[in-house]
């Protein structure tokens, strides 16, 4: 049954919500503005309501709370009356849009960095989900709101997770299941994890990952050739060994243009996480963490081009690069080695040391006008900086400092310490 | 910031919704004013539905047939694109010339032409009698047809002297045929027929043992109870004798 303006549903904490105006619906249910107390929630209101056990593991969910912050997460539940029941949770704040308007280009990325920025926070969510023994189940393009400005991410749709093992009844979309939930098995973590990848290529490359040539020629889409396309036979666009589905010149323009763009260590991870050994062998896939510390290499490569001022992604393994905007040449022999990530120094580019989007350094130029590149504390910490002869010296925050190899920096956020290398 | 900025739109697949329009002189008067006034009014649904789903983009065809048939448009267009011009009831009923018609265009070369490829149609038929042409001739040739094997098919019988078996026939399943027996449950079956098979037809599929055909019939039979006036064909628990067909 379908909830009416002004008409009030009981929630078990013993309060009540009342119904403002519909905002939207879905196959499942439809979804409420209402107001619990003074404060303007959301209702999610199941249409034709599911079993028991979906409603014990939404009130296990209710009590056990979101994982973190990005998760739009399941407050309050109702009772069960008017035929079915719902749960309440906050508003989607405004500035943040479906992952399908970005697909449709309707809304663009302010920058590169806010893409990654995004992919890192997908990452986190997934990664702390299934910390904590869940799995979502049913993950696909709908489940994002993304803030296009600065890539902060909103998780939605909460009401399938489960814990690791259990059955919500929810197999997911095509396109985004994996292989193995395609030819029938219950999902699990494990194909979150092919769901994820999935995701994040489309975040990157704005094209799906097994849509070229052989998924394009297939005129009518039919539920058995999903099968086939997204399960059985599914064939990375860009498999080293088989060619037969390459990105169609016209159609998948985004993945053919950017691609080549993106560093090489990402280009493999896909290239490896889309072979057949991986697509067959649900353990073998990357983990959270894993991807989280690609991206972060990936976005040590994004630097300010000195020319064109733009952002560039460039190879930390060569010495110069060039710009991939205006196509000059880029000096990266002077960079900061932390553990295994390399952060190469062009002049107005922020450095990101720890795991947050906040950048921590800047390069900037040397104030005696010789041209040499200084870094400028833009943290809130003090750094300790040890010189090449051994002296101690203090960075404070907004201070400055000239880089010459072999200096180690203390950076004062979680024990990170650096070292200024040539290459 | 070039390469962020040359992004475009993802390859969509295309999704053709089909009417079928039954406007032969006995849907003349209210039956074929609701039917327009209807359609007319889903249009803008279906836009929503199109606009912002990342998988698929929907396309609309309707094909009336009285004696003979004729398309709307001589394509199929985007909701947006598709003004509706509204349809005059007169004359036979050749509902075996549209079948044979609706064939001929689900080919590569008539309709389905997508440069990004398609997912399968959804059919909507409206009749409120029987064929007066070979029906079975016609259906014959549409069911050798692969897009019409595949696609959703929900027939609409208006009023008691629909031909429920003849619409049977055309969806391939009793359960894909509702009755109506008032202009208000008619207008609102269409849209429910409507707006579910365009929701449904132009996602990726769930990949669960349930076909889209049948999810299509499973959320129509769910609205249909609340729409007086108007009943799932299959359902021998509802007496329509109960329902005086009133179509003033």
């Amino acid at each position: 049954m379908e909830l009416t303006p002004g008409q009030t549903v009981n929630l078990t904490i013993g309060e009540k919500a009342t119904v403002v105006k519909e905002l939207g619906r879905g196959g499942q249910g439809i979804v409420y503005l209402v107001k619990v107390g003074k404060k303007d929630m959301a209702l999610k209101w199941y249409i034709n309501p599911p079993d028991d056990k979906f409603y014990h593991n939404l009130e296990k969910n209710v009590s056990s709370g979101a994982p973190n912050a990005a998760f739009i997460w399941p407050e309050y539940l109702t009772v069960r009356e008017n035929g079915s029941y719902g749960y309440i949770m906050r508003l989607r704040p405004k500035d943040y849009y479906e992952f399908g308007t970005f697909l449709l280009a309707r809304v663009n990325f302010r920058s590169f960095h806010a893409m990654l920025t995004a992919a890192l926070k997908i990452c986190a969510g997934f990664k702390v989900l299934h910390l904590q023994g869940y799995s979502y189940q049913d993950l696909n393009d709908g489940n994002f709101f993304i803030n296009p400005e600065n890539g902060d991410v909103l998780i939605c749709d909460n009401d399938n997770v489960m814990a690791q093992g259990e059955k919500s009844g929810i197999l997911g979309k095509a396109r985004y299941m994996a292989p193995e939930v395609m030819a029938g098995s219950a999902p699990d973590k494990y194909s979150d994890r092919f769901s994820l990848a999935v995701i994040l290529f489309m975040l990157f490359f704005a094209n799906h990952p097994f849509e070229g040539a052989k998924v394009v020629a297939c005129p009518c889409m039919t539920e058995a050739y999903e099968k086939k396309f997204y399960g059985s036979e599914a064939l990375f666009i860009f498999d080293p060994k088989d060619k037969s589905n390459l990105p169609v010149r016209g159609v998948h323009q985004n993945v053919i243009r950017r691609w080549p763009h993106f560093p090489e260590r990402l280009r493999r991870a896909f290239t490896e996480e889309f072979d057949s050994e991986h697509l067959q062998n649900p353990k073998k896939r990357m983990i959270e963490n894993m991807w989280e510390r690609l991206i972060m290499q990936v976005r040590d490569e994004l630097i300010r081009c000195p020319h064109c001022k733009e952002e560039t992604f460039v190879e930390s393994s060569l010495a110069s690069d060039k710009c991939m905007n205006c196509g000059h040449p880029i000096n990266l022999s002077q960079r900061i080695k932390i553990g295994q990530r390399e952060m190469m120094l062009a002049l107005e580019s922020p450095l990101y040391v720890d795991g947050d989007e906040i950048a921590d350094a800047k390069v900037v130029a040397s104030p005696k006008g010789d041209g040499a590149l200084w870094l400028q504390n833009v943290s809130p910490k003090a750094w300790t900086v040890e010189t090449a002869s051994g002296k101690l010296k203090q960075v404070e925050p907004q201070g400055m400092m000239p880089v010459r190899t072999g200096m180690k920096i203390s950076f004062g956020l979680d024990n990170l310490k650096g070292e200024v290398v040539a290459k | 910031m070039s390469l962020l900025d040359e992004v475009v739109e993802v390859p969509r697949r295309t999704m053709t919704l089909f009417f079928l329009i039954d406007t032969s002189g006995s849907m003349a008067g209210n039956k074929i004013g609701a039917v327009n006034d209807a359609v007319v009014n889903v249009l803008p649904i279906l836009n929503d539905i199109s606009a912002s789903n990342p998988d698929a983009e929907i396309k609309v065809a309707a094909l009336e047939f009285s004696s003979g048939c004729s398309w709307l448009y001589s394509e199929p267009k985007l909701a947006s694109d598709f003004i509706w011009q509204d349809v005059e009831a007169e004359g036979l009923t050749s509902l075996g010339e549209a079948c044979e018609e609706l064939a001929s265009k689900l080919s590569k070369s008539g309709y389905m032409k997508s440069a990004s490829g398609s997912f399968a149609p959804a059919i909507i038929l409206l009749s409120d009698g029987g064929p007066t042409d070979d029906f079975y001739g016609g259906l014959g040739k549409l069911k050798a047809n692969n897009w019409f094997k595949h696609a959703i098919k929900v027939a609409i019988a208006i009023g008691d002297d629909a031909d429920l078996e003849v619409l049977k026939d055309f969806t391939g399943n009793m359960e894909a045929v509702f009755s109506v027996h008032n202009i208000d449950a008619l207008k609102k079956i269409i849209r429910v027929v409507a707006v579910t098979s365009s929701q449904i037809g132009s996602k990726s599929s769930s990949a669960g043992d349930t076909t889209k055909q049948q999810q299509v019939i499973d959320e129509v039979k769910q609205s249909v109870e609340d729409i007086d006036g108007a009943e799932a064909a299959s359902d021998a628990s509802v007496d329509s004798s109960s329902y005086d067909d009133d179509w003033d």
